[in-house]
């Protein structure tokens, strides 16, 4: 099937009436968890996760997507009306964004984010449904060797971008392969870290202990410092950016959009790095760079830009390959094998009624959340604005059904319970739990594909040297250790990072 | 227990889960679950797919897949053994589980003959050997001397250690004297893209996920274990024709439920399936993943059981099939 009768295909999938409604629902909700801080993306797919299993396979994943890239747009007008992140990846926007609303020109920072994720969405989109089929065909070339070597560069990029030291977040990330080996072991049979706990036969399940760390965790980490939240919001006047700021904006868009649709792509590196290294580009280039951080629309536009292409094309390695480069793709995965569906090489030729109405359901969604953006924006500033105490007890209960429901057992809402008071002493002690989640999904998976190389070539581990693309990868991995070591990069990294906190 | 309940019961059936232990009498009053012990789109998950699709019609309740992929399908047989007997959980999946794993795995939490209740084996099929197209042999003979050439050098993957793919490759091993390197994956899926790909040379394995690429000449078929020619490859010789006379082996798929199930939903659920092998469309669907009806009653799974048991025993005593 060609990419033309693909995305007809794909239009006929995502124009149905009930994919519609769940493609607006996702992104309503998206831009409704982007906007609130403290409840984000990964805590949301997790909680409504149990809720999509009675859908369609396509109508789910539509929906979860939603969630995901409609939490960029959201978490942008937090950032910028109150200076606050409404989700992680929007960290920047604040830099810039919210000093542009301090001058009064609110509105118009708004509307670049929201015209450059839309731009961006538009492009990333085009870009899956251009790459996504040609990588399809490359993933068969992916032996044991070049997918463990791809799940290592991922672990290392996740770890590299983790703010705080390094030496925690290898810590975290070994924490999470340690929590991943829990359980009976996939090629032997033998239970390992069970204690004999017979729930603890099956493996820890990976949702639960992501509704504990960032649903829960959150939730008491908010209540920590509730009185201090309680920010002002600043004023929206008028939304059309002028001449200048178009004139502005429009580099850095597509700057931005460049950025985030390569770095999307990369396992473990996501849509935080993008939108650092989109503001980290527009300062270099720009020939004011001092005016960034004083309300430069350049560092609005362009990491907004960023963020939301790579939200797209993260989708890229978890369609086709079957590898979860973040936590959102793992809840993602974990989602569309309960409906029966293998993510993998062979989705596009026994799923492509699934695979194109993705597709084309990103292109509307995005479209819906342009509108739903810039002339609601009143009403997302309202919603920011409603306590946190009706808002906690909410998230608990949702937690807690979303925790049962994976299997009906008790035991699993202990077990999220437990990971949300550890998620909350990770966040006092400044451990970032992201490489852990990641570590969680992907340790399973390498110990797998390390096992079947070394068996395949009978225990010679130089394979991972010899394949072109095995050794390709692992050196990236390997500089981006040298990187982070080099005290120069590192001061960057620390500079970049420290903004995010 | 199952997912989809919440959704059905609008989101609050939380609370009335827990309760459980329903009589026979009104079974199923509530969504059944099915596990699936490899994971989607491999033959064992299609078959749990359609008895559980062909029991939601017969009974009017959801009968829920669920999948537990791993360690040959170990995992589903641990769960399912400490489900509850109340009919509310049972397993179909191809014999590894239900039987093999029981000499195949020294560390099997359960034992698949008193821990289980078979219902019925719902069907049977041959296992195919096929060959990737860079593989170093490209017929069964080839394959033979090549091996007996390069001792140790063959690798050959197999859905999981202890499956059918894994004893029928130990066995050809075992009547052709030579040394094969047995190499687990989970499930076909996997399997099949890394012959697909030619990561692995070779794979015996069922052979409906194979059928469409062997028709597109991507990967070659070297020979089938059943006795005779399968309708559905009619030009795959038998193991037994290239020089193996009288080598037969098929791999079969059943349902089970915890020890100690009312024997009222076994012959239940033994009978849909049997009246659904019996209709022409079942037929149709069944042969075009190379397969063949069963349907035998619970007495007789338990002899399939048994031999199966039997069978792979003789091999690991032989030393071929190492328990892992």
């Amino acid at each position: 099937m060609g990419t033309f009768d693909g995305i007809l295909l794909g239009l006929s999938t995502a124009t149905t009436f009930t994919n519609f409604a769940y493609c607006f629902i996702g992104v309503f909700l998206g831009t409704a968890v982007g906007v609130l801080p403290g409840l984000g993306p990964v805590a949301t797919i997790s909680m409504l996760l149990p809720f999509t299993f009675g859908l369609p396979a396509d109508t789910a994943l539509i929906m979860l997507a939603g969630i995901f890239y409609g939490s960029q747009y959201g978490g942008s007008t937090t950032a910028i009306l109150m200076n606050l992140p409404g989700e992680a990846s929007s960290v920047v926007t604040t830099l810039d964004g919210h000093q542009m609303a301090r001058q009064g020109k609110a509105g118009r920072a708004l509307a670049a984010a929201a015209i450059g994720s839309f731009f961006a969405g538009t492009v990333g989109t085009l870009f899956i449904a251009v790459s996504a089929p040609i990588l399809a065909g490359l993933a068969l070339t992916f032996g044991p060797a070049e997918y463990f070597s791809l799940i290592v560069l991922g672990l290392i990029t996740s770890m590299v971008l983790t703010s705080g030291s390094l030496l925690t977040a290898f810590g975290m990330a070994l924490l999470g392969v340690v929590l991943g080996m829990v359980g009976t072991d996939v090629n032997s049979g033998v239970a390992r870290y069970t204690f004999g706990m017979p729930h603890l036969m099956d493996g820890l399940d990976f949702v639960v202990i992501a509704t504990g760390i960032f649903g829960l965790g959150d939730v008491l980490a908010n209540l920590d410092n509730e009185r201090v939240r309680a920010a002002s919001v600043a004023p929206v006047s008028t939304l059309f950016p002028t001449r200048e700021d178009w004139k502005r904006m429009i580099g850095p868009i597509v700057r931005g959009t460049g950025v985030g649709v390569v770095l999307g792509v990369l396992p473990g590196a996501g849509v935080l790095l993008s939108s650092f290294s989109a503001y980290a580009l527009e300062k270099k280039l720009s020939r004011h760079p001092e005016a960034f951080g004083k309300g430069a629309i350049e560092g609005v536009a362009g990491p907004e830009a960023a963020n939301n292409a790579a939200a797209q094309t993260c989708f890229i390695p978890m369609l086709t390959l079957g590898l979860p480069g973040t936590a959102t793709m793992a809840l993602m995965i974990g989602g569309l094998i309960v409906q029966g569906v293998q993510p993998g090489p062979e989705i596009l030729s026994q799923q492509p009624a699934l695979f194109w109405g993705l597709i084309v359901s990103m292109w509307i969604g995005n479209l819906l959340l342009l509108f739903l953006n810039l002339p609601l924006v009143g009403l997302w500033a309202k919603l920011i604005s409603v306590p946190y105490h009706f808002l906690f007890p909410l998230i608990c209960v949702f937690t807690a059904i979303g925790a049962y429901s994976i299997n009906n057992s008790v035991f699993d809402i202990f077990l999220m319970t437990m990971f949300g008071v550890l998620g909350y002493f990770f966040r006092k002690v400044g451990a970032e739990p992201a490489p852990l989640i990641l570590a969680l999904i992907l340790g399973p998976m390498a110990e797998e594909y390390l096992r079947r190389t070394l068996l395949l070539s009978h225990g010679d581990a130089s394979v991972f040297l010899t394949s072109p693309l095995s050794l390709g990868t692992l050196v990236i991995a390997a500089l981006l250790v040298v990187s982070i070591l080099s005290p120069r990069l590192r001061a960057v990294r620390d500079e970049g990072l420290q903004e995010a906190d | 227990m199952n997912r989809r309940e919440l959704i059905a019961l609008g989101g609050s059936a939380a609370l009335i889960t827990v309760t459980g232990g329903a009589s026979a009498g009104d079974w199923p009053s509530k969504p059944v679950t099915v596990i699936s012990a490899y994971p989607p789109g491999g033959t064992s998950d299609i078959i749990t797919r359609i008895v559980a699709d062909l029991l939601t019609a017969q009974f009017g309740q959801q009968f829920v897949v669920e999948n537990v992929a791993g360690a040959a399908g170990a995992l589903a047989g641990g769960k399912l053994a400490r489900s509850a007997p109340d009919g509310y959980t049972i397993l179909v999946s191809g014999s590894a589980p239900i039987a093999a794993n029981k000499v195949v795995q020294k560390n099997l939490a359960y034992d698949p003959q008193t821990d289980f209740a078979p219902i019925t084996v719902v069907a049977e099929s041959t296992a195919l050997l096929t060959a990737s197209t860079k593989a170093p042999a490209q017929t069964f003979p080839d394959l033979i001397a090549y091996a007996k050439a390069n001792p140790g050098k063959v690798n050959i993957g197999n859905p999981g250690a202890g499956t059918k793919g894994h004893i029928c490759a130990a066995m050809i091993g075992l009547q052709t004297g030579i040394t094969l390197n047995h190499i687990p994956y989970k499930g076909s899926p996997p399997l099949m893209s890394d012959i697909l790909g030619g990561h692995i040379d070779f794979a015996l394995d069922a052979p409906s996920n194979y059928l469409p690429h062997l028709k597109d000449g991507k990967i070659k078929a070297l020979a089938v274990t059943s006795a005779a020619r399968q309708p559905e490859l009619p030009t795959v010789p038998t193991v037994a024709e290239q020089g193996l006379p009288g080598f037969e082996a098929t791999l079969w798929f059943g349902a089970v439920g915890p020890k100690g199930m009312p024997v009222e939903i076994v012959n239940a659920i033994q009978t849909s399936i049997k009246a659904w092998t019996e209709t022409p469309e079942a037929q149709k669907k069944l042969a075009s993943l190379g397969l063949v009806p069963v349907a035998n009653t619970p007495e007789q799974m338990r002899g399939s059981i048994q031999r199966e048991i039997d069978s792979v025993k003789a091999l690991v005593e032989a030393g071929l099939v190492q328990p892992t």
